[in-house]
């Protein structure tokens, strides 16, 4: 019963449960197809809204936990928990999800009852990795996440769907493999020193570790979740899958989808390897900046807005990683701020980007122009989406933004400095990519006769807006919710390793005894 | 609580001897009533049925049979229970479409029942000798059935499987006689105490290669993919699911024989090449059915990888079997579906299949996606169990390598979903008014969904039955 009662767990299976059942709606019937969708994705959203009342934001300590066993052998256990950071999480993809469900209404036009299942189910098992606090449980979500965004991509996609789909699940499944090891060999360690099996989170947070092992272990989660963030050099599937999406699969992917990335380092790889993360954080928030700078210099690049959005996520969650990396308050609270303003702000981006291709099956800046005049509207809602982007101050972007260089000023002055150059990069390309296809003269005689937004789409466009006013001018509910969070990831990456060191077999070669 | 002996082996016997009764049966009774020709499927059917009900839970307890030569326990009535799994499904296959020549249904049957037959041997099989006639009983049929249908694939088939089939029984042959010699007797329990000296090194090996070609490790799975290929199809998933696992029992057997050495050091390279290799050939395959049995090679790689997990290895590879025989079972089922000639369909002649038959697509990325062992399926259950015994027991890197390679594989088992989901179709495939294969796809989709999720009943048979070892 408690698999229903406790919200958390609901989460999971409500949305999972409507997959399955939208399989069960006959062919044919379409409005009840979209009406079923549209119900279940708001549904989880109230679900989410309760989460959010009952969440105490004084508490650092996990909530609404549920632990029950599952494969006992192993010390597997069904558990869930949240903090502030997971609560945000959890709530932006409630959020974005209905928005992805009413924005594919009109643009997915094949297979929609295996379409609206598959997002169902994307959301389920997003749910699931930002609610897992066993190992096993988050790496079974961080996987099976895969098949549903595949086929996404696969069989809704643009034209390229199948290289990209291919691209998006080997380059994200190779990177994850070494962790399902790295995450045996921790669990096995922890056997070694208790003489438990456990792949519970907390329990295995402060093992005893050597420093050698950690080095190791870390590098393997890091990989896993620096091909997800995406970290430069490992972002190259990012564009590919980006593009070819359907544009509720891009608002997902960029909304959701990279903050597991980024999520991972906050709740596996750094507190499970403190003196690992010290070695390696320079690194990664050097990465971090490289992806500022090089994100932005390809983005002003492009000329199809989709692609340009997608390197500008790139950017975007480079400082999320400089951020994470200080591990000052300031910067950390900034990052997790700023996971959620750019799932709010991307998402809208490729919403709006969606829109116009709609209309003109065309993401080219140049083929348009002047579309202030026709779509007036439509150029009001893309003016705040930009500016929040960019991270206009009154507007939700700044303030992460500005929190992130702030903080990681303190740690990394020259760090920060770079990065501020690529936050001028950003406004100057995205505002250019503004100017380019809002003013100006009508280039296009068939753009004179584009229709403004429609009810629908302010309908899905609204929430988001009101969301990036909301945190632009009053921040604060979200921040002390996910101050106590953010206070003891950065209390748990600064912990000292345990004297005590259990030796866990390494060769190379098959002579050891068992 | 040991119940007297006399019934336990009594019922337990009651099993293969059924088989037998009925193998005779379904050869024989149409040779005398005319009338009962055709019906050879149904009445292998209903003795497996029967076979199937008469399944109980063993007692705790080894029970040892002629003089050593069969071992009755948990582990052997657990390996029992999946091969009157496997002949089930097989004889369902065969039944919704048949695999031999109208005229060759009796001896199809027989030679199945027979080879199941020796399956179970093998698997209860206490000493080297009883493994070696139960393995000749289980791979004779097969020989056969490979070539049952008397046609150029299948004889080619059934002619390389037979020619280095016996290669690998003569090896075998040569080691018993080799250990014969050193021993004073073959049982696997004398053979552990046993003097270590060169020769005994050699008859060892020479063993294990025997089996390792039943296994399909490689360098000894050449036969398999053009067994595979031109086999009726009913009859490479019998392969496939039923004779791997005789090889596999026998390997672990003679493996936990060694605490380390040599042989240790041989399986760990037989494990190495065997996923490595495998699962690159297997990138390039253009037919379904050669896809599956380089599939079928890699999988008994990382097989051989759960061994070096000691005893919570061995509990993995008894819950990887059946996984991995659904997932299989299940698309050499889809390509029998398919086939419109021997050698089965290519895989793009699924193109278009999500489209024309959904819910068949569907079992099959199901199938697909566990045998890549992506979660939740049962195979990432699987996998994951195979691995954590050999992290836990010091083989990192052997499982490093593995999980690569298991990675490596991700693309040629995508490789069929892309076709079904993402390509147009070439040429439809007609719905068909669902029949029994299909009811036997979809429960063993639905197997694959729910056996990892839910693995904990299997997960605790196993390991009850990894402990009579």
């Amino acid at each position: 019963m408690e698999f229903i009662t406790n919200p958390l767990s609901l989460l999971i299976i409500l949305p999972a449960a409507s997959g399955l059942a939208l399989l069960a709606v006959p062919p044919g019937k379409e409005g009840a197809l979209k009406g079923l969708a549209l119900a279940a994705a708001l549904l989880t959203f109230l679900v989410s809204l309760k989460l959010y009342a009952g969440f105490d934001p004084a508490q650092a300590a996990m909530q609404f936990q549920l632990d029950k066993p599952w494969l006992p052998s192993f010390g597997i256990n069904y558990f869930l928990g949240i903090d502030g950071i997971s609560l945000l999480m959890i709530m932006l993809t409630a959020l974005l999800m209905p928005v992805a469900v009413l924005a594919s209404f009109s643009y997915i036009k094949e297979s929609r009852r295996a379409y609206y299942a598959t997002l169902m189910f994307l959301e389920a098992s997003m749910i699931g990795v930002f609610a897992a606090l066993d190992l096993f449980v988050f790496y079974m979500f961080w996987e099976g996440m895969l098949i549903p965004m595949y086929f996404l991509i696969g069989i809704w996609g643009g034209p390229r769907r199948i290289y990209a789909a291919l691209k998006f699940f080997i380059y994200t499944m190779a990177g994850s493999v070494l962790m399902l090891v790295a995450i045996l060999w921790v669990v096995s360690a922890q056997h070694a020193a208790t003489g438990a099996w456990t792949f519970s989170l907390p329990a295995l947070y402060g093992g005893a570790l050597t420093a050698q092992a950690q080095l190791w272990l870390f590098a393997a989660f890091a990989l896993a979740f620096a091909v997800k963030v995406p970290l430069f050099p490992f972002h190259t599937w990012l564009p590919d899958a980006h593009v070819e999406a359907p544009t509720a699969g891009s608002v997902l992917l960029a909304g959701v989808l990279l903050k597991m990335g980024v999520y991972g380092y906050l709740r596996l790889a750094v507190p499970l390897f403190p003196d690992a993360a010290r070695v390696f954080a320079p690194w990664l928030a050097g990465l971090g900046v490289v992806g500022i700078i090089y994100g932005s210099l390809v983005a002003w690049s492009q000329r199809d807005m989709k692609k340009m959005v997608a390197y500008s996520s790139v950017a975007h969650l480079g400082t999320v990683m400089l951020g994470i990396m200080a591990f000052e308050p300031a910067a950390v609270a900034g990052a997790v701020l700023q996971m959620v303003n750019h799932g709010l702000s991307t998402g809208a981006l490729f919403l709006l980007v969606g829109v116009l291709y709609e209309r003109r099956h065309t993401r080219m800046i140049d083929d348009y122009g002047g579309l202030a005049k026709v779509m007036p509207g439509f150029a009001a809602v893309f003016m705040i989406v930009t500016l929040s982007s960019v991270g206009m101050p009154g507007l939700n972007g700044f303030i992460g933004e500005a929190l992130v260089l702030f903080g990681a000023f303190r740690v990394y002055p020259w760090l920060a400095g770079a990065a501020v150059a690529g936050v001028i990069l950003s406004a100057v390309y995205m505002l250019g990519m503004y100017q380019q296809v809002i003013f100006g003269p009508l280039r296009h005689t068939e753009n004179k006769v584009l229709p403004d937004l429609s009810a629908r789409e302010w309908l899905y466009l609204a929430p988001i807006l009101v969301f990036i006013v909301l945190i632009g001018v009053w921040p604060n509910p979200f921040l002390k919710r996910a101050m106590p969070a953010v206070n003891s990831y950065i209390a748990l990456s600064r912990q000292q390793p345990a004297p005590t060191v259990p030796e866990v077999k390494f060769s190379l070669g098959g002579k050891e005894q068992e | 609580m040991i119940p007297d002996p006399v019934t336990y082996a009594a019922s337990a016997l009651s099993g293969p001897l059924l088989l037998v009764l009925a193998a005779f049966a379904c050869l024989l009774l149409p040779l005398f009533f005319r009338q009962l020709r055709g019906t050879q499927g149904i009445m292998a059917l209903g003795a497996v049925l029967i076979a199937i009900i008469f399944l109980r839970r063993a007692p705790s307890a080894e029970l040892s049979l002629f003089s050593g030569a069969l071992l009755l326990s948990p582990l052997s009535a657990y390996l029992w229970a999946f091969t009157l799994g496997v002949l089930t499904l097989v004889i369902l296959l065969s039944v919704s479409r048949p695999a031999a020549p109208e005229e060759s249904q009796g001896e199809f049957y027989f030679l199945l029942f027979m080879a199941a037959i020796g399956l179970m041997v093998l698997v209860a099989a206490g000493d080297l000798f009883t493994a070696f006639i139960a393995l000749e009983l289980l791979s004779l049929p097969v020989y056969a059935l490979a070539g049952i249908r008397r046609s150029k694939p299948g004889l080619e088939a059934a002619y390389k499987y037979f020619m280095l089939g016996a290669f690998g029984s003569g090896m075998t042959v040569m080691g018993i006689a080799i250990l014969n010699a050193l021993y004073p007797a073959l049982t696997f329990a004398a053979l552990k105490v046993g003097p270590a000296q060169p020769l005994a090194l050699a008859g060892f090996l020479l063993v294990i290669s025997g089996f390792a070609f039943k296994t399909a490790l490689v360098p000894f799975h050449m036969w398999v993919p053009d067994a595979y290929e031109g086999a009726p199809t009913q009859v490479s998933a019998f392969m496939a699911a039923a004779v791997k696992t005789g090889g596999v029992i026998v390997l672990w057997r003679l493996f936990s024989l060694f605490d380390g050495g040599p042989i240790r050091e041989i399986f760990w390279w037989l494990a190495v090449i065997t996923a490595v290799s495998a699962n690159l050939m297997a990138l390039a395959q253009k037919g379904l059915k050669r896809l599956l049995a380089y599939s079928s090679v890699a999988h008994a790689g990382y097989i051989a990888v759960a061994f070096f997990g000691g005893r919570q290895g061995f509990e993995a590879v008894l819950y990887y079997l059946p996984v991995y025989a659904m997932a299989t079972i299940g698309a050499f089922s889809v390509a029998l579906l398919l086939e419109k000639d021997e050698k089965g369909p290519l895989i793009e002649d699924l193109a278009g299949l999500a489209k024309s038959r959904p819910w068949l697509a569907g079992a099959m990325s199901a199938f697909m996606f566990s045998l890549a062992g992506v979660p939740p399926l049962a195979g990432f259950f699987a996998k994951f169990y195979a691995f954590a015994g050999a992290v836990n027991s010091g083989y990192t890197s052997l499982v490093i390598i593995a999980i690569l390679m298991s990675a490596v594989s991700i693309y040629y088992y995508l490789k069929v979903t892309v076709v079904m989901y993402m390509k147009p179709a070439a040429n439809g495939h007609p719905a068909e008014p669902p029949g029994i294969m299909e009811a036997v796809i979809f429960l063993l989709a639905a197997g694959v969904l729910l056996a990892g999720v839910f693995s904990r009943p299997l997960l605790i048979l196993a390991a009850e039955a990894s402990l009579w070892f």
